[in-house]
């Protein structure tokens, strides 16, 4: 994957240029708005990654600017926590994701994963396929092997979810803020529990498990192999 | 002391001026009778007994045989010297009771013996004295009664100002103890002892505040500054981890276990100091708190449930309110949190809401052990945990964001007795539509 990475902070921006060079990725580095801008438009990029607070132009100025011209490479913004409104801000601009610093390299991870996967247009198709499992978005069932299997509207969300990323990794943080919106971390075991409870369901009756733990990053639908 | 002094001067100066004018009757009377003869004295007697203008003078002249030859007096045993006569003894036919008010009086009197075996007796009674006197104490009795009205109603009115002007403070400090460190003592701007006590309150309000905010802006920077290389830290871990056979990392996925909760209580040290610049009221909007409730309910009651408790929404018609969503979900999922946390199983957790007449109310009751009444206030602080629940997860800072987000939008937080089991309110003020304050019915 070739991605822009727009970061004015040094730390920053080695820890996340090393991280997915490792991974095997091509990592494009800007360290002002300005230089950040050029690039930007001139396209060939997967996915960006992009700080909100740069000098010379802001981030959410290049993201506007970058979509007025009609690229609709997918953006990630980076924020800090003291922002306020950031999220909104971003999203608003026309950015597809945000993650407020510091993160967690897997969490950083899964989620350009996810937005480099992530059909441009919002995917309104009535029915998700993984492996056996099939949902139907407009009856509001789901069959595995056929076999009919009840979900209470939370549980139906969260599968939902995970089929939408199918064969993606998925954070806990991910899971909050879509399934449940929100943008708070819990103390309490939500995500876990909810998740124990749909594995129940779809798992535990069957020889092959659909929904697998990604040790340190979250969790993961689909046939292991 | 004045009255007294008064007093003596007067009735001493009045009883002088007396005696010496009936000295000098004497003096005329016997010089008369020395220099011409009893008839003459007898004639004075005569002309002087008609004068009825006070003082009243009184004069007997008797013979040697003690028959009366002259003067407006019974006759009487000669005494010489000055003697003092009783009313009783002017006018013995009369039984002391005479009819002119002005005889009413005891007299004063010098008596000498004559020549010739008579008796010459002057005498002025002592109505001036007398008035005199009544004068004084009349005067010094008002005097008094007025003097001690002034003093009274003057000590009132000083005494009413002065204690509001104490109230006043009283009210400052209870708000401040109420966590308000903003609110400051009027002063007048007089020069007044009150008005340095105000400004001295005020200048060190100033000060507390200002050390406060030093200290909270220090563990706001800690916490900042110190989440970059925390979370450099816990990258390395996991590069580490990701490199070890799985089984041998224990101590790593322990470290990291730590690493995260440290950074979960900087988060929500910069979260709270995030809300608490009220930054976030700029993008307030209608809210719907019974959706709200609903949705959190439903995402912690199977987490509850694996606990063996009873987690359950309850509500009532609520009107909206103008808020942060964000915020509001975070505020009703801590206040859940709580009794999951610190309550055993079988306890009935109830989210709730009602619609009271001036406030929208957004309750959490737990059946749980509940808070002693005097822990209660302090458990709203930053880091402060209960005897109880020192060994439980969490940072102790999870009402501390209650609050921060109670306060941002203008709500109260009050916990109280459940009966059993501990009910945090969080009272939302009744608004009027697009969120401008209520106002007064007309």
């Amino acid at each position: 994957m070739k991605i822009l990475l727009i970061e004015d902070d040094t730390q920053t921006s080695d820890y996340v240029a090393n991280g997915m060079r490792e991974r095997g990725h091509v990592v494009d580095h800007a360290a002002n708005g300005r230089d950040g801008l050029f690039r930007a438009t001139g396209g060939g990029f997967d996915i960006m990654i992009i700080d909100r607070m740069l000098p010379a132009v802001d981030g959410l100025t290049i993201v506007k600017t970058m979509r007025g011209a009609g690229i609709k490479t997918p953006v990630l913004l980076l924020t800090t926590l003291g922002g306020i409104n950031d999220r909104v801000d971003g999203l608003e601009a026309g950015a597809d994701d945000y993650l407020t610093k510091p993160f967690a390299f897997a969490e950083l991870l899964a989620r350009i994963n996810a937005l480099s996967r992530r059909p441009p247009i919002v995917d309104d198709s009535t029915v998700l396929r993984a492996g056996d499992l099939e949902m139907n978005r407009l009856k509001r069932t789901v069959t595995r092997g056929g076999k009919r299997i009840e979900l209470q509207p939370q549980e139906f969300k969260l599968l939902e979810y995970l089929m939408h990323n199918a064969g993606q990794v998925v954070t806990r943080t991910m899971l909050l803020e879509n399934v449940w919106d929100f943008h708070f971390d819990p103390r309490t075991s939500v995500v876990e529990t909810h998740i124990s409870r749909l594995r129940a369901k779809i798992d535990r009756d069957f020889d092959e498990e659909m929904i697998h733990t990604v040790r340190g990053s979250g969790y993961t639908l689909g046939i292991a192999g | 002391m004045l009255f007294a002094i008064v007093y003596w001067i007067t009735l001493g100066a009045l009883d002088r001026q007396r005696s010496d004018s009936v000295q000098r009757e004497m003096q005329v009377l016997s010089d008369l009778y020395r220099e011409r003869d009893a008839d003459s004295v007898v004639r004075a007697i005569q002309l002087r007994v008609v004068d009825l203008r006070p003082p009243r003078r009184y004069y007997l002249l008797q013979d040697a045989s003690g028959v009366r030859i002259a003067g407006n007096l019974p006759p009487m045993k000669p005494a010489e010297g000055e003697v003092e006569l009783p009313v009783s003894s002017l006018f013995p036919d009369r039984v002391g009771k005479p009819d002119d008010p002005l005889d009413a009086y005891p007299v004063a009197a010098l008596g000498i013996r004559l020549e010739n075996g008579g008796f010459l007796l002057v005498g002025e009674n002592q109505y001036r004295t007398i008035k005199a006197r009544e004068a004084i104490i009349r005067a010094f009795s008002w005097g008094i009664m007025i003097t001690v009205l002034l003093a009274a109603g003057g000590g009132m009115v000083l005494g009413v100002g002065f204690l509001r002007r104490i109230e006043e403070i009283n009210r400052t400090t209870r708000s401040i103890m109420g966590g308000d460190l903003s609110q400051r003592v009027p002063a007048r701007g007089g020069g007044t002892e009150m008005d340095q006590l105000a400004l001295n309150l005020n200048a060190m309000l100033d000060r507390i505040q200002m050390l406060m905010e030093s200290v909270k802006r220090v563990s706001d920077d800690i916490a900042h500054d110190l989440r970059t290389p925390l979370s450099r830290l816990r990258h390395q871990l996991e590069s580490a981890r990701s490199k070890m056979v799985p089984g041998e990392d224990a101590v790593i996925e322990q470290s990291i276990a730590e690493l995260d909760s440290i950074l979960a209580t900087f988060s929500a040290l910069l979260r709270i100091a995030q809300i608490e610049t009220g930054a976030r009221k700029a993008a307030f909007s209608c809210v719907d708190l019974a959706q709200i409730v609903t949705t959190v309910t439903e995402a912690y009651a199977p987490v509850a449930e694996d606990r063996g408790q009873r987690l359950e929404a309850m509500i009532v018609h609520a009107s909206p309110i103008h808020g942060d969503r964000e915020l509001l979900m975070q505020l009703v999922a801590n206040l859940i949190e709580n009794p999951i946390h610190h309550c055993p199983a079988g306890v009935t957790i109830t989210a709730g809401l009602r619609q009271d007449e001036d406030a929208t109310v957004l309750y959490v009751a737990d059946t749980g052990p509940g808070i002693p009444a005097p822990e209660r206030d302090k458990v709203l602080r930053r880091f402060y945990r209960l005897e109880a629940s020192r060994t439980t997860p969490g940072n102790g800072l999870g009402l501390s964001i209650v609050k921060a987000i109670a306060d941002l939008h203008g709500a109260s937080v009050q916990l109280s007795d459940n009966q059993p089991g501990l009910q945090v309110a969080i009272r939302f003020p009744a608004v009027a539509e697009r969120g401008a304050p209520r106002k007064p019915a007309t």
